[in-house]
């Protein structure tokens, strides 16, 4: 009896070794990628195919500049939340692209602001101030919720605005991402509900990924995607206008811990190369090519870079020089 | 077709590394459950105890689905593979602790009394009578959990695991291309046979020539 | 916790009732493709084999991968859901149904033909009431299962308490995943007693 209780400290002692052994050293398991913990450089990557694209231009970005450096990324996080809150906690350091109206609403917790400008503003001094964390300046590009349909579908029912949804809000079947649905911002359904005053009898809350296929085949009149998203053109779909300005300007960005830009401060000059660089219609391109004609987001992005000799040309700037990062403490010491 | 033998053709070595990922996430999960779970196993057979608490929470841990887990883990653990590893650990202890308390359970009796008298002490009949006659059973659980395994992997990558998951939502979020999300599934499920292939050689090595002795 | 479910009592209910909807639809498409497919697989051993490494094989497919493949063919909601499910659901009730008419000893059906039996009289009265607490406990593990992997319907739009948890993993929310996970467990607890019991009746006495 008095063996088999010891035996089972044992067990027990196996146990929280495994777990601790698992948790608490930044060792990742042989063959498996290392965390933000091993001073590595790690993006946050989504599951929406621009995310995929963007965050591997940043990882390659990095690579040609500072060959030496180990750059992974973690791919497929679902939603904003979870990239802001792997920012946070540490497993990863950098997001390849956070959209400012989403993080507006969502973890800073404010309402919608007007214009892109305001909308940019409060971010990057919200995520200055509150989490440390730098926003750069966009990448040029905005990616907005939009509800879309087919051609033949806004025909019959003779729709142009989101307001028009009303009256057919009985009948149309609607696809949202399960994300938005319960979101607590105010651009979630509950904002919707509250900005255009009716909701929808037959909503579909999936994964965001298949609402496209799902509306070229007819399962649903209306899906609520992402304005960038190549699908539109390849499907043929059509936007409704947000004509009661519920979703915010959302701009896109690279965001980074100020942690390690500390420890890497050439990240500042080689993000801020790809200031202005992608245009909505290059992004779309982009997502077209890795979408439509099924390149893999690394080789997409390979061959923008290669395309723009990695921004070589472009003049190494810093955030100092915009005005609204000049109240930032900024000042590392460079290599 | 086209689609698939052409995403293949361009994206090979990406996708092996994606199965390299998926299969060490995968196993490392089981074999730390083996860790955990044989010795656990062996204590409570021969404490004869069916319904001991730590059977009861593997029951219960089974009954968590894999997203929950996942997500549940996700808060505590943060993101990447470790947690994927976690999770299958915990998915895989009760297949192989049951096993384990069956497999040395159903070892007869007589053939322990007939060990003891040949003067063999209690660690001697543990690894020369016990564990040997009960070892395809314990494999038996071990191939089940393996199976789960690779499937919770999948889902992994939710979680920012990486694996062949990571081909499933990039089939997903293509034009037209059930074709490359089947190429994830199926590599998926072939893995999970080889693995069921691979332990039964394992088993065929560790069970011993005579099985039928106990017949006498 | 107490103001999340304050606030979400209702739509909690809903969702379990969806939930249980989808999981009691499925396991009964499961057990009526799998018993009757069992029953008559046991009679031709040699490609027995063949159909069950088959469903095994099924098994394996990772639902994320099975569900979104569904979309275009069967498209969204409880449908392609069901029936997705209730694919999973047949391996361990086909094997099981398999196992135990196999496993009975053969002279049982012999001295039961020998009294004058027809084949249907046989399989009725005799085949299925020794072979039912082995069939049972297959249905009570493939029901634990599926009660799990209903959350999985969530990815298409089928809702259930996947949608909770889905919701909680992608606002980072540990109410909502604990809101959709709870229920799914004790369900499932619930199940497996519930079944136990069951498949404690169905043995018939001399095998107690």
């Amino acid at each position: 009896m008095k063996k088999n209780k010891k035996k089972l400290i044992y067990m027990v002692l196996i146990f929280c070794l495994n777990i601790i052994l698992l948790t608490s050293c930044s060792c990742a398991f042989p063959g498996l990628g290392g965390s933000a913990q091993d001073n590595d450089i790690v993006i946050a990557g989504g599951n929406t195919t621009e995310r995929q694209i963007v965050s591997e231009i940043v990882k390659q970005m990095i690579q040609h500049y500072l060959p030496e450096s180990k750059v992974h990324i973690i791919n497929n996080l679902g939603s904003t939340p979870i990239i802001y809150n792997s920012l946070i906690n540490g497993d990863t350091n950098v997001a390849g692209v956070m959209y400012t109206g989403t993080s507006l609403t969502g973890e800073l917790g404010m309402d919608p602001l007007g214009s892109a400008e305001e909308t940019m503003e409060a971010v990057v001094k919200g995520y200055y101030e509150r989490f440390d964390i730098v926003w750069f300046p966009s990448y040029g590009f905005e990616n907005t919720y939009s509800f879309m349909l087919t051609k033949e579908t806004k025909e019959k029912y003779n729709l142009n605005n989101t307001s028009d949804l009303e009256q057919y809000a009985d009948v149309l079947r609607v696809g949202v991402d399960s994300a938005w649905l319960d979101r607590p911002g105010k651009d979630g359904y509950q904002g919707f509900l509250d900005v255009y005053g009716f909701g929808f009898d037959n909503l579909f809350s999936m994964d965001i990924g298949l609402v496209y296929e799902a509306i070229a085949s007819d399962r649903l009149d209306i899906a609520l995607g992402y304005s960038t998203d190549g699908r539109i053109s390849s499907y043929d779909l059509v936007m409704l206008e947000d004509d009661r300005d519920l979703f915010p300007p959302y701009e896109t960005s690279p965001v980074v811990t100020m942690d390690l830009l500390k420890q890497k401060p050439e990240l500042e000059w080689i993000l801020l190369k790809l200031q202005g660089q992608i245009s909505l219609e290059t992004m779309q391109d982009l997502n077209n090519a890795a979408d439509e004609l099924k390149t893999e987001p690394y080789k997409v992005a390979k061959n923008f870079l290669a395309e723009n000799n990695f921004f070589e040309e472009v003049a190494r700037s810093s955030l100092k020089e915009i005005p609204l990062y000049k109240d930032f403490d900024l000042d590392f010491e460079q290599d | 077709m086209t689609v698939l033998f052409q995403y293949f053709s361009e994206n090979w070595r990406y996708i092996l590394i994606q199965s390299r990922t998926h299969f060490l996430i995968s196993l490392y999960g089981v074999l730390l459950a083996c860790l955990v779970a044989i010795p656990l196993g062996i204590l409570l057979a021969y404490k004869k105890k069916s319904n001991s608490l730590s059977m009861m929470i593997a029951n219960i841990l089974q009954t968590i689905p894999s997203i929950a887990m996942l997500s549940v883990l996700m808060i505590f653990f943060g993101l990447g593979s470790n947690t994927v590893i976690i999770a299958n650990f915990l998915y895989s202890l009760l297949p192989i602790l049951k096993n384990t308390y069956a497999g040395i359970t159903n070892v007869d009796p007589k053939l322990l009394d007939v060990a003891e008298g040949l003067g063999m002490t209690r660690i001697q009949r543990l690894f020369k009578v016990v564990l040997p006659l009960s070892i395809s059973i314990i494999i038996g659980g071990i191939k089940n959990a393996i199976v789960v395994a690779v499937g919770i992997t999948t889902v992994g990558t939710f979680v920012g695991s990486g694996g062949l998951g990571d081909i499933i939502t990039r089939g997903i979020n293509m034009v037209d291309a059930g074709e490359v999300v089947w190429a994830g599934a199926i590599g998926a499920a072939f893995m999970a046979v080889l693995l069921d292939i691979l332990l039964g050689f394992v088993e065929k090595k560790l069970t011993p020539k005579q099985k039928r002795v106990s017949s006498f | 916790m107490t103001d999340w479910l304050m606030q979400n009592g209702t739509r909690l209910l809903e969702k379990i009732f969806e939930h249980v909807y989808m999981f009691a639809i499925a396991l009964i498409v499961g057990i009526l493709i799998a018993v009757p497919l069992g029953i008559f697989i046991s009679r031709y051993r040699k490609t027995s084999q063949a159909i069950i490494s088959v469903t095994s094989v099924l098994q394996t497919f990772p639902s994320l991968a099975v569900l979104a493949i569904m979309v275009p063919i069967l498209g969204i909601g409880k449908i392609p859901a069901i029936v997705a499910l209730s694919l999973y659901s047949l391996l361990p009730i086909l094997r099981n149904t398999y196992l135990g008419i196999v496993n009975m000893s053969p002279g049982i059906v012999d001295v039961a033909k020998g009294q004058g039996l027809s084949s249907a009289q046989v399989l009725r009265g005799v085949i299925l009431p020794l072979a039912a607490p082995v069939i049972m406990s297959g249905i009570r593990v493939s029901g634990v299962y599926l009660i799990a992997w209903t959350t999985l319907a969530a990815y298409i739009g089928a809702g259930g308490l996947g949608d909770f948890i889905y919701t909680g993993l992608q606002n980072y929310d540990i109410n909502y995943i604990l809101g959709g996970t709870i229920p799914v467990s004790l369900m499932a607890i619930l199940f497996d007693l519930l079944f136990g019991k069951i498949e404690k009746k169905v043995t018939p006495k001399t095998h107690r």
